[in-house]
């Protein structure tokens, strides 16, 4: 099988990490403001202004796009942050935002509706009538599939739907409520969809206890990783508690999500584009997977294999999923 | 005797240098490291600013292998880096420390690892305020630093041979690296096999539990 090669969306926190994902062969890249309208709000991450129209110019050089992430859900009474993120984004010429609140599609559609209106994965639209719903109302073009999918279902939304999918190909997992989850605001009062982070740097605190690791978010312990052991995020879903006397994970295991040696799988299905996970991550981490899944996307389109890349020492407790592509569970 | 908070690190070119280092005078190190604080300003100043919204942008900054560690006051206008030897007095409390191996720190320095692995892999450890951590991880990934370049540039005429300086610097490293390996892994050998061995016994006493018939409780033996 040939055909057209998958959209490769890329990661950026900053602007070198930008640069890293255009000279590795990302064909857009996405990024957000640096403040709680989006959800990567984390210390010293993101773009200001300046850089973000650097950040356009130096991807249109190189014939990339630029799509900013604006997709958390607007404080109650106090839009205007959302807003002006909305507009500067357009006044600035990114090729597309991002979004998730339905007061704030609205909002882009209205004032600004020659920009491309991207729905976010944070907006959980995972079945064609709620997919049909954002495209009528909102002209929405392409939708952020979550991971709760297998691939037969994404076909079959694929075939239902008139817009495009992007779907996450590598990268950080959340648990499978994207954009309904509280175990961060539980836990900590902030939360990824209204404050743009999950398990917030400032809760979060590391001890070392005669080699062991052990992580604490607010004042939860959450796990606690035997010497040598590779190590995960320190979020709520990702811990391990002590049920009927045994530590386990009881939401999910730290592993990163790799559907590399799945790219003609999604072909098939009728994706669009693949979305690479990791704005909080490095720009090494950028160069080194975008340069690999660069490098697939191209060999796919060609009719050839997937052939394996060696993205292990990247991936979270060093482990890799296929997630609910391919489903094993019930 | 390791450091409190120190992992024990492994045999490499960088530790030997560290020991030779020891006896080095404290005013030395200083002058290297105030050499290193104004380069990086001068060519780096983002960083630094990037930091400003920190309530205290104060690092110990302690590579694992070297008898010294580095605490790094960022906050502007003048900002200060100190070299610090077992048992000096630390000048300004830090929020947070950041502890590796001195490769794996140069690299994420110069953004080409990824911090977040260093941490998976366990070569990494923080401790205290992560918010300040993860700012610093993210102004200096974003600052395009090259060490060498950054401390060579300030020689002027004298860069040229500095530059070759570290180049065969570099290649001897590499090639002490290697040698390294080779005597770590000739070290370690026997207890290798002794582990190889007793992973094997424990594998056979694994199966011969799994194999041996369930009794119930209270059954006699």
């Amino acid at each position: 099988m040939s055909g057209a090669a998958l959209e490769l969306v890329c990661p950026a926190g900053t602007p070198a990490a930008l640069r890293a994902a255009v000279d590795a062969g990302a064909d857009s890249v996405y990024l957000g403001f640096r403040d709680e309208t989006n959800a990567r709000n984390f210390p010293g991450l993101n773009f200001s202004r300046d850089e973000l129209a650097e950040g356009i110019a130096y991807a249109g050089r190189n014939g990339c796009q630029v799509l900013v992430a604006i997709n958390t859900y607007p404080r109650a009474g106090d839009p205007g942050p959302w807003h002006r993120a909305v507009d500067d984004a357009a006044g600035l010429g990114a090729w597309a935002v991002i979004l998730a609140d339905i007061g704030l599609l609205d909002y882009a559609s209205s004032r600004h509706p020659a920009l491309r209106r991207h729905l976010s994965v944070q907006a959980s639209a995972a079945n064609p009538e709620t997919i049909r719903f954002y495209h009528d109302e909102f002209g929405v073009k392409r939708v952020v599939l979550p991971r709760v999918l297998t691939v037969q279902e994404i076909a079959r939304i694929n075939s239902a739907v008139p817009v495009e999918t992007e779907v996450f190909a590598f990268g950080g997992l959340c648990v499978m409520v994207e954009g309904r989850c509280l175990l961060s605001s539980y836990a900590t009062g902030e939360s990824p969809n209204m404050n743009g982070v999950c398990s917030p740097a400032e809760h979060v605190r590391y001890e070392d206890r005669n080699g062991r690791l052990i992580s604490h978010l607010f004042n939860f312990a959450i796990n606690v990783f035997a010497e040598g052991e590779p190590a995960g995020y320190p979020t709520l879903c990702k811990g391990r508690f002590q049920a009927l006397n045994r530590a386990s994970y009881l939401f999910e295991e730290p592993a990163s999500l790799d559907v590399i040696r799945m790219l003609p799988a999604l072909t098939e299905a009728g994706v669009t584009a693949l979305k690479i996970e990791g704005r909080q991550r490095g720009k090494a981490y950028v160069a080194q997977v975008v340069t690999a899944f660069r490098k697939t996307v191209d060999a796919v389109a060609r009719g050839k294999e997937p052939a394996a890349a060696d993205l292990a020492p990247l991936t979270e407790g060093g482990r890799q999923t296929t997630g609910a592509y391919e489903k094993t569970w019930r | 005797m390791l450091r409190a908070g120190r992992q024990a690190p492994t045999l490499s070119p960088l530790l030997l240098v560290g020991l030779a280092l020891r006896p080095a005078p404290r005013s030395a190190l200083q002058a290297a490291a105030s050499f290193a604080m104004a380069a990086m300003l001068r060519r780096h100043s983002n960083v630094f600013e990037r930091l400003e919204g920190l309530a205290s942008p104060v690092f110990l900054i302690d590579p694992i292998d070297l008898p010294i560690s580095l605490l790094l006051e960022a906050g502007l206008p003048a900002p200060r880096l100190t070299a610090l030897r077992d048992g000096d007095a630390v000048p300004a409390p830090p929020a947070a420390a950041i502890r590796g191996p001195l490769r794996a720190l140069i690299e994420l320095l110069e953004g080409r690892t990824d911090g977040d692995a260093l941490f998976f892999s366990r070569t990494l450890t923080v401790e205290g305020d992560m918010a300040a951590v993860v700012a610093l991880r993210n102004a200096v990934d974003g600052a395009d630093i090259d060490l060498a370049e950054d401390l060579l540039r300030p020689l002027g005429p004298l860069g040229g041979p500095a530059r070759r300086l570290a180049a065969a610097a570099g290649a001897l490293y590499r090639r002490a690296d290697q040698d390294l390996e080779i005597l770590r892994a000739a070290l370690l050998a026997p207890v290798q096999r002794r582990c190889d061995t007793q992973d094997v016994r424990l594998d056979d006493l694994d199966e011969t539990l799994s194999n041996a018939p369930k009794r119930r409780r209270g059954q006699q033996v």
